[in-house]
């Protein structure tokens, strides 16, 4: 098991290094002078400009470059906004716990319903359940969020007035910003409005959540029907059945535990795609996270920015990925143990 | 009394366009306290036979039978659920490859512990976890585990594939049934590893009188534990009568081959000689020959072979053949 965090833990050390290598050689890619672009010091004069050149080595090669840029990198300093002038590890300790709640909100139902209607697809394999789950899954799959996002706010908040239609929390609500989590937030507060507030923001998360939600859960549908399918192959349980046991008994102690191991290990790749999702939802349901504000850095070419959300979006990926890795360790004692014998 | 009575069982497939008879009116009888083998090539339908006994073959095979018996009780009346209940209940089945037949996921421990009826366990439901943990200690001590603790606790993929046999025998085992049915349980086992599990499932035969099915592609390796002996070939009955019956007077010409292929010990050996086998292969499912499935490849096939002979009885050996080696010794 140490060996296995180990390994997983010397992978995340070696793909963020890979991920900065590709953020560094940006400043030269994008136009305008590297050292602006690293910075994002648009208005400074020659001499602070050279003040900053000398922390960066731009004097020296590219390598010794580079080593100065992982240096402020690690200690945190992403430079400053182009357009606001900011500095960018602000704005993203502001913006990005707002689209990790959005994700994991919209990572959560979509394993909440996706693995549970795959089950049943399987179970029920080539019968009325199985095709009518299917056809759900292939309209889910080719929805475009845009078009799905607007037609949520049409239905559920225009035409119904259940939801509310964009944002976070309803203005009235005063929640002071500690985590950025904004559900963590309201928790924390001694606001007398307190649990107003939570079900406010509740409902505030619930569109742009399923929003995100229905393309990865139709994905999650098929790989929960696929694992579930081969694991009911298996020899397990055939020998399961030839024990005598019930049908209902051999899914839930051989079939499910099972066939989640092999989801889990899947999940982390859906988790890119989900969050590409939510930077598009983001904008449509004026949610500040950092999906939107990555979106608008781009409109403004503003380099910096671009760069820092680069890292932080692509970091925050690998650390699910891996987290998954660890979690499928948890459940797969294949993984845990080493083999004995033949 | 015939514990279990089988009279011309038919497997079809379905799944291809032109069903396939995959075994051909395959009639088996097993006595109380009997250790029969069945024997065959790969392919010959053994494992099929042993599946539909048991109700776990796919939705895309057909099973038909003119007769099947359990104890006396007519099976083919009774719904497909209750014949289910009774042979679960008192047939058990190991199978090759016993590592793929664990939970890759669950303990050695909670697979035998889910494996124990209820009905055996007393008192209140506090209680019943304690006894099947005991049950299943001792179901392992059974199958000759020491290490009951250390077993109990590992998965699967951490013991070897002959304790994972043991295991599987000792789940068979918890519910002490009249049959057990193995089928191949030795395959790709070290010799040594394979004595073992022969000599506990005779053990088994022995002392608590349960009648065991051994299915092999070895004759000569299980014939040292077998009293009844039953040969197959493509799908189709070929011969069955004692252990000695079928190596000293083999009627069949199949069989006769079959134990004349097997290399003995002999004082002396000609330097490369040939090795004695019918000529050909056994057929593929979809080219199945008419009549008698042996016929192409059969020393003694006539023209009458190519109508299926019928089942003839001579003392308790009964062969399936037209022109039988009966009358030569």
């Amino acid at each position: 098991m140490f060996s296995f965090a180990l390994r997983r833990l010397n992978l995340l050390f070696f793909t963020l290094l890979m991920l900065t290598l590709v953020a560094f050689s940006l400043n030269y890619f994008f136009p305008g002078s590297p050292i602006v672009n690293m910075t994002g010091l648009v208005n400074a004069s020659d001499a602070e400009l050279a003040t900053y050149e000398q922390m960066y080595h731009m004097d020296q090669s590219l390598f010794f470059q580079y080593l100065a840029y992982l240096k402020e990198i690690f200690s945190g300093n992403f430079g400053v906004s182009m357009s606001t002038q900011s500095p960018i590890s602000e704005e993203l300790v502001t913006y990005l716990p707002a689209t990790i709640e959005l994700s994991l909100a919209a990572l959560f139902l979509a394993m909440l319903f996706g693995i549970p209607l795959g089950f049943i697809a399987a179970i029920f394999h080539n019968k009325g359940a199985d095709k009518t789950i299917l056809v759900i899954a292939m309209v889910g799959y080719s929805l475009p969020v845009f078009w799905l996002a607007l037609i949520l706010i049409l239905v559920f908040a225009i035409i119904l007035p259940w939801f509310p239609s964009s944002g976070q929390i309803n203005l009235l609500f005063e929640i002071e910003q500690v985590t950025g989590f904004k559900l963590i937030d309201i928790l924390l507060s001694d606001s007398p409005y307190r649990w107003q507030a939570f079900l406010d923001a509740l409902k505030h998360l619930v569109l742009p959540a399923i929003a995100v939600a229905v393309a990865p859960m139709t994905i999650f549908i098929r790989l929960a029907r696929t694992s579930m399918l081969e694991v009911l192959e298996s020899n397990y349980i055939k020998a399961a059945r030839a024990k005598g046991l019930s049908n209902l008994k051999i899914i839930y102690h051989h079939g499910i535990r099972n066939a989640l191991v092999r989801i889990i290990r899947d999940m982390g790749l859906q988790f890119a795609n989900l969050m590409t999702l939510a930077m598009i939802a983001e904008v449509i349901f004026d949610w500040q996270g950092a999906g939107s504000w990555l979106i608008d850095s781009i409109f403004q070419r503003d380099y910096t920015a671009i760069q820092g959300g680069l890292i932080a979006l692509a970091s925050f990926t690998f650390l699910i990925n891996i987290f998954a890795d660890f979690i499928y360790a948890a459940l797969n004692p294949v993984e845990r143990y080493a083999r004995h014998g033949t | 009394m015939n514990l279990l009575d089988v009279k011309n069982l038919s497997i079809t497939l379905q799944s291809t366009a032109e069903p396939i008879l995959a075994v051909d009116r395959v009639s088996l009888s097993i006595k109380e306290g009997e250790f029969r083998g069945l024997v065959g090539e790969s392919g010959s339908g053994k494992s099929l036979l042993a599946k539909a006994i048991m109700g776990v073959l796919d939705d895309k095979w057909k099973v038909e039978a003119d007769r099947f018996h359990w104890q006396g009780i007519d099976l083919l009346r009774l719904t497909e659920e209750e014949r289910k209940k009774i042979i679960t209940r008192d047939v058990a089945i190991i199978f090759q490859e016993p590592m793929s037949c664990l939970d890759p996921t669950n303990t050695i421990g909670e697979q035998i512990e889910e494996a124990i009826d209820s009905k055996q366990l007393s008192g209140y439901f506090w209680q019943k976890a304690q006894q099947r943990r005991k049950a299943a200690i001792k179901l392992l001590h059974k199958v000759g585990i020491k290490k009951h603790t250390l077993v109990a606790k590992s998965y699967p993929h951490q013991l070897t594939t002959t304790l994972c046999q043991r295991v599987m025998i000792a789940m068979a085992l918890a519910r002490r049934p009249k049959l057990l049915i193995a089928d191949e349980p030795t395959a790709s086992m070290e010799p040594a590893n394979q004595a073992q599990i022969f000599r506990l499932l005779a053990s088994l035969n022995q002392l608590k009188s349960m009648s065991v099915l051994l299915i092999s592609h070895e004759l000569d390796k299980i014939s040292h534990w077998t009293d009844n002996l039953t040969v197959m070939y493509s799908g189709q009955f070929v011969e069955a009568g004692t252990t000695a019956q079928i190596f000293k007077t083999p009627f069949h010409p199949y069989t006769k081959a079959l134990i004349a292929s097997t290399p003995t010990p002999q004082k002396q050996w000609q330097k490369k000689a040939r090795l004695e086998t019918l000529p050909g292969t056994i057929p593929v499912l979809q080219h199945l020959p008419i009549g008698c499935r042996l016929g192409p490849r059969c020393p003694n096939a006539r023209k009458k072979c190519v109508t299926a002979p019928q089942i003839r009885s001579y003392h308790g050996h009964q062969v399936s053949c037209h022109f039988s080696h009966k009358d030569e010794y």
